[in-house]
């Protein structure tokens, strides 16, 4: 069976306003997270990769199936959304339970997934009391118990993160994490772009309904050529470094670190410029301590290609 | 890239039927419509009704009792279609206030707290959803028409010294059919009705005036144009021809008010599809955020 969820030249309008527009996609397993400003259709890939909307144009096959065989195609998705929504009077408990039985699966298995997912999401202890009287942080974890309870191999977060304590969100990226690592589809729209660096295998950049980046975070760091990379090295002489580099690669800004002790470089050629660090570093005039990508994460992708005020450059 | 181990297991044990999923929300339904006091208040009000008619079948069926309160003139009350059809009647018109409370509180919540994206996220379509809903308020108008109507129905024939129920039993259909089509209608008018005004109580006035406004149209058209079919729009003039037919109660309304079975049917029909367009345009999962 497939195990990618493509997207074929999709469109969604609403009526004349655009969701989102020629989008093609290809996710293999993993976790990869949505970015984009607020009305960036985030939400429409979503429900059109959760079978809730059907395109204008092109075609979408989640891991080889298609949302027209409704029963098969929800055993295999899970879905999050970002909206509150419980139904009235209910207990964690039963909201869990009752998803499971609108899935389609018996009492009984219901019973002992329903166990197993408030048990992932470790709100055992609370599932007997009503909902209505859960945290907020309660509320995000009960309502990714029942996305997960099914077992599906496609799991959609919309915001899982928000409203989590900082405790909560670390035990909520652990189980993510888990989730990756088992195999499992996991797509995540998140706007705390930390985080999405920590659990990202991928990135899909969308931006007005238009589709601007997608694939793992450096890849696409890498492809955004027209901003020079900018590389922290920790050495003893930073002053030393940067004159060498200045003379021999095309380092555009250097900048020396607050504590003296490290260089801020800029290179429009990271390849070349390592190249060159390296042999920097054999001639032992420069003892190098650290090197790390100072802009190589979802923060600074987002700020080039979409930047601050949400329209892409 | 992360090295997956893929030894997530989906679940790949026996689905159960459409209609058990569907009874999840039905159940729903009935939870929400149950959760407030003037539903059990209204629910109440439609059984007096029951009660009272069925202490005059006790009544009609007794002699010392009919010797007592009709003496001389105990023929004038005799359980009959004309009875049948004031019962069918006075629970149908009971069940139009309880379903404009009620319908408002099954979709509107839903609405209101952006269900539906979860909801549908389900293998349940959004007509599986909208059957869910109708189960709940069909329901519940059930219990407060035919079955009050085919328990006095029975309890008739269990009183009656002739064998009644079985020389009766086309009226027994009568009432069925009758309160079917009109609990029918109702919950669907009032399910779309409820999909559209955003506010319940605005939606319960709207589903009271979608049955007597047109009603005064019709009056006006009938008038102007001197035709019968104004009382097309008129939908307790139709429902009450209807229910006579069905039943087999006399008509009342003179040739020139009657109106065709099959005019009525029509009618009703399209009213229903009407209802049908109205809650596919409304009952979608999307939502489009402009930030």
């Amino acid at each position: 069976m497939n195990d990618r969820i493509i997207f074929d030249n999709v469109s969604k309008f609403y009526g004349e306003v655009l969701g989102v527009n020629r989008i093609s996609l290809s996710i293999p397993p993993g976790i990869t997270t949505l970015v984009g400003p607020n009305g960036s259709g985030k939400t429409t890939l979503m429900n059109l990769m959760t079978g809730l909307v059907r395109p204008s144009s092109g075609s979408i096959s989640v891991i080889g199936l298609s949302p027209g065989n409704a029963t098969e195609f929800f055993r295999n998705v899970g879905y999050c959304t970002q909206f509150d929504f419980f139904p009235r009077g209910l207990t964690g408990w039963q909201f869990v339970f009752d998803s499971l039985l609108l899935f389609g699966m018996s009492r009984m298995d219901a019973f002992q997934l329903t166990v197993e997912a408030l048990d992932r999401v470790q709100l055992r202890d609370a599932a007997g009391r009503q909902i209505a009287g859960y945290s907020k942080g309660m509320r995000q974890k009960i309502r990714l118990a029942q996305a997960i309870a099914h077992h599906p191999r496609v799991l959609v977060l919309d915001e899982p993160l928000n409203g989590l304590d900082p405790m909560a969100r670390a035990e909520s990226i652990a189980l993510f994490e888990e989730l990756g690592r088992q195999g499992m589809h996991l797509l995540i729209s998140s706007h705390i772009l930390d985080e999405v660096d920590r659990i990202s295998d991928r990135v899909v950049l969308i931006t007005g309904g238009y589709l601007i980046a997608e694939g793992n975070i450096h890849q696409v760091r890498q492809e955004v050529r027209d901003k020079p990379m900018q590389v922290l090295i920790r050495c003893d002489h930073p002053e030393l470094l940067a004159s060498k580099m200045f003379s021999i690669n095309h380092c555009v800004e250097a900048r020396l670190h607050a504590d003296g002790k490290g260089v801020f470089l800029r290179t429009g050629d990271i390849d070349q410029f390592y190249s060159m660090l390296n042999g920097i570093a054999v001639e032992g005039l420069v003892k190098i301590e650290a090197v790390a990508p100072a802009d190589d994460d979802a923060n600074a992708i987002y700020q080039y290609l979409i930047g601050s005020d949400g329209s892409a450059s | 890239m992360s090295v997956y181990k893929h030894n997530y297991r989906p679940y790949t044990g026996k689905v159960t039927p459409l209609w058990k999923r569907i009874y999840v929300l039905a159940r729903y339904g009935f939870a929400e419509a149950w959760s407030s006091k003037i539903t059990v208040g209204l629910f109440t009000l439609s059984l007096l009704p029951f009660i009272v008619f069925l202490i005059l079948i006790y009544l009609a069926n007794n002699p010392i009792a009919r010797a007592l309160i009709f003496k001389a003139n105990s023929q004038a009350f005799a359980i009959d279609a004309r009875f049948f059809f004031s019962v069918l009647q006075v629970q149908s018109w009971l069940a139009l206030a309880l379903a404009a409370w009620v319908a408002p509180r099954l979709i509107g919540f839903d609405l209101a707290d952006n269900a539906l994206p979860i909801l549908l996220s389900h293998p349940i379509s959004r007509f599986g959803y909208v059957l869910g809903k109708f189960a709940a308020i069909f329901a519940l108008l059930s219990i407060v028409t035919w079955v009050p109507c085919l328990t006095l129905f029975a309890y008739e024939g269990y009183s009656s010294p002739i064998p009644w129920a079985a020389a009766n039993l086309s009226m027994a259909g009568g009432i069925f059919v009758g309160a079917v089509i009109w609990i029918a209608f109702l919950s669907i008018l009032g399910l779309a009705l409820s999909s559209w005004v955003k506010w319940r109580v605005v939606a319960t006035g709207a589903i009271f005036a979608a049955v007597f406004v047109p009603a005064g149209i019709g009056a006006i058209v009938s008038a102007i144009l001197r035709t019968r079919w104004g009382s097309l729009l008129n939908i307790p003039m139709m429902m009450s021809q209807l229910w006579r037919r069905l039943v087999g109660a006399p008509e009342i309304f003179s040739s020139r008010f009657a109106l065709p079975t099959t005019a009525i049917a029509v009618m009703l029909t399209l009213a229903c599809l009407l209802c049908v367009a109205m809650l596919n345009k409304r009952i979608r999962a999307r939502e489009v955020i402009r930030g």
